[in-house]
């Protein structure tokens, strides 16, 4: 097979692909690394002068950066704890033998379907909404006053509406992971003398570290760039408290029309979320090895 | 102490009953083989007496004790099951240790315990390295010591050696008759393969369809297999049996006669028939048979080397002491 022809004839065959795959993703970066050095406002339009690091100064120099950078690692680690502890619960749960057991998987997985926008707008109104959410006539049924949790609390409310939508694929990887651990190991455990909590927690939590692993790494992917779930509900608000760093970026170049900066904060981004992965993947990644 | 009565215990999933009520004496320090065929309720029950699976109905009786209802860990047993279920996150020294730990027991104390067990089994140098960097007899044997170092009252095997190699087997066999002979605790071994329960046993349980066929030492079951079932399944090769006719003139519906007792004559044996394929073990010759008009093959064991090759003439006589006779059920006629 791999003479020098079938090598030259398999390298031309999947070119297209390459090609198509760098174009689309080192032209954008290009042009935002090249607009990250220029002073470029369509308020201003004319001429962009070039300015170095200007941008990048001011950026980072932002108050809002600093509360943004925070921001996103609550998100980050808030709805990562929420869904690896209660996808853990869910999956010992869906686990069990119970009637209706396939309608229950999926209604459970359900959540994931729903597109963050509309989601994020189902709770928004019908459940957080301080006059006619569920939530408010819960507190007045109870005698309480109605909390408008979208301004009293407007990073929690958020990390629970993402963790409500990451919590079903949290508990799909990790059922499947429970599902494929050897009964016979259990009945050992058992015979061992090992009660439930032991059994939990010498048995099944090593056994699901590795399906933990691929949960967090992925999550993480996704949750450092969570925007739609912001924009409808909170709009970074109140002030800069529930502004992410993906937030950040669109107000600068898009609510303030400064292009520049806000190509500069996406570089940062870039960066930030690099150091993230190599952390990740240095304190959890042994985990992933055979 | 280790002797476990089971006194009419059933066990049914659903509407079926895999094990009609049955009774069973284990005495302390007996070594008891569960035999039969796949499917015939050997693995059930010995996970009943574990604790594993609850009984539908009966008792199961520990030194006297009614241990029915007790969860596994108290009744003091230890199980050594076919996968090995290790646990595979843990060295081999936690594996053994770890009954010891839930146990509650000094640290010291377990590291004695595992090192004294690791002694015995071999297992000295392997004591830090995962299940998974182990070979299968070795894995094994960290099963054993991790049912060892408990000190149970008794043991129980769940067809242990089946995911061995031959040469391996063998080599547990003899390890596991070995702490046996050494620990003099009750052992229950769970095997669907008969010379593994000749070779091992003090005591046969032949089970077919969860009902006890018959229950005796392996010379016993050997000699005088008490119905059909037993006949065909105890043996290697399998007993001859033989319908017909021939059966017949020695008063019987069945006869059975075992390939060891047949003899080779030179002219004017009871049965003739043609050589068909032999098998040359060098010490002994399985000689299948065809065209004596009894049943389609007749396995006949020559010690040694015979001269006989594909398509010659045999002449058979059985031994007469050794012809097994057994009625229209199946039932052993005295």
């Amino acid at each position: 097979m791999a003479t020098q022809h079938s090598r030259s004839a398999a390298r031309l065959m999947i070119s297209p692909a390459v090609i198509l795959l760098l174009g689309w993703m080192l032209i954008p970066l290009a042009l935002t690394l090249y607009f990250s050095f220029l002073r470029y406002n369509l308020l201003m339009p004319g001429t962009n002068p070039f300015v170095g690091l200007e941008n990048y100064s001011y950026f980072l120099s932002d108050p809002a950066f600093t509360a943004a950078m925070v921001n996103t690692l609550l998100l980050v680690g808030g709805v990562l704890v929420i869904t690896v502890v209660g996808g853990i619960l869910l999956a010992l749960l869906l686990d069990q033998d119970i009637w209706g057991q396939g309608v229950v998987r999926i209604l459970v997985i359900a959540p994931f379907f729903v597109m963050p926008t509309v989601s994020a707008l189902v709770w928004k109104n019908m459940f957080m909404n301080p006059v006619n959410g569920l939530f408010a006539h819960l507190a007045e049924f109870l005698g309480l006053s109605a909390f408008d949790f979208l301004s009293q609390a407007p990073l929690a409310s958020i990390i629970g509406i993402v963790s409500w939508q990451w919590l079903p694929f949290a508990t799909l990887i990790l059922l499947t992971a429970m599902q494929s651990l050897d009964s016979e190991q259990l009945e050992a455990a058992e015979m061992d003398g090992a009660g439930p909590l032991s059994r939990f927690w010498f048995i099944m939590l090593p056994h699901l570290a590795r399906a933990i692993t691929v949960v967090v790494l992925i999550q993480t992917i996704f949750l450092l760039s969570v925007f739609a779930e912001i924009l409808v509900t909170t709009n970074g608000g109140p002030g800069t408290a529930s502004t992410n760093l993906t937030y950040l970026v669109y107000a600068e170049s898009l609510l303030r029309f400064d292009v520049g900066t806000g190509s500069a904060g996406g570089v940062v981004a870039i960066i930030l979320a690099n150091i993230v992965a190599i952390f990740l993947m240095r304190m959890i990644g042994k985990n992933l090895d055979a | 102490m280790g002797r476990i009565t089971l006194d009419k215990v059933t066990k049914s999933f659903g509407e079926v009953q895999v094990i009609p009520p049955l009774d069973l004496t284990i005495e302390d320090g007996e070594f008891v083989v569960f035999v039969g065929p796949s499917g015939c309720g050997k693995s059930t029950l010995l996970r009943l007496i574990a604790g594993l699976e609850d009984v539908t109905s009966g008792e199961i009786r520990i030194d006297g004790r009614n241990a029915t209802e007790t969860p596994p860990a108290r009744r003091g047993l230890a199980m050594v099951f076919q996968s090995y279920a290790l646990y595979p996150h843990m060295s081999v020294r936690k594996n053994i240790a770890f009954p010891l730990r839930m146990a509650g027991l000094e640290k010291a104390e377990q590291d004695r315990r595992v090192v004294e067990a690791a002694k015995v089994l071999n297992l000295t140098d392997y004591l830090d390295r995962r299940p998974g960097q182990l070979s299968g007899g070795q894995r094994q044997r960290v099963a054993i010591g991790r049912a060892i170092v408990r000190e149970p009252a008794a043991f129980l095997f769940d067809e242990p050696l089946s995911n061995l190699d031959a040469a391996l087997r063998v080599g547990m066999r003899l390890e596991i008759s070995e702490l046996h002979e050494r620990l003099k605790t009750t052992m229950i071994y769970v095997t669907h393969d008969q010379v593994e329960a000749m070779t091992m046993a003090d005591k046969i349980v032949v089970l077919r369809a969860g009902n006890i066929e018959q229950v005796g030492s392996p010379l016993d079951l050997y000699h005088t297999p008490r119905n059909l079932f037993v006949a065909g399944f105890i043996g290697s090769p399998k007993m001859n049996l033989i319908n017909g006719n021939a059966a017949k003139q020695h008063g019987a519906s069945t006869i059975g006669v075992r390939p060891e007792h047949l003899r080779i004559v030179p002219e004017g044996g009871l049965w003739t028939g043609t050589v068909g394929v032999s098998e040359h073990l060098g010490s002994d010759t399985f000689l299948h048979v065809h065209d004596t008009g009894l049943a389609d093959v007749i396995t006949v064991r020559a010690e040694g080397e015979v001269g006989l090759r594909h398509g010659d003439t045999i002449h058979l006589t059985p031994r007469e002491d050794k012809v097994h006779r057994f009625d229209e059920q199946g039932g052993r006629v005295a």
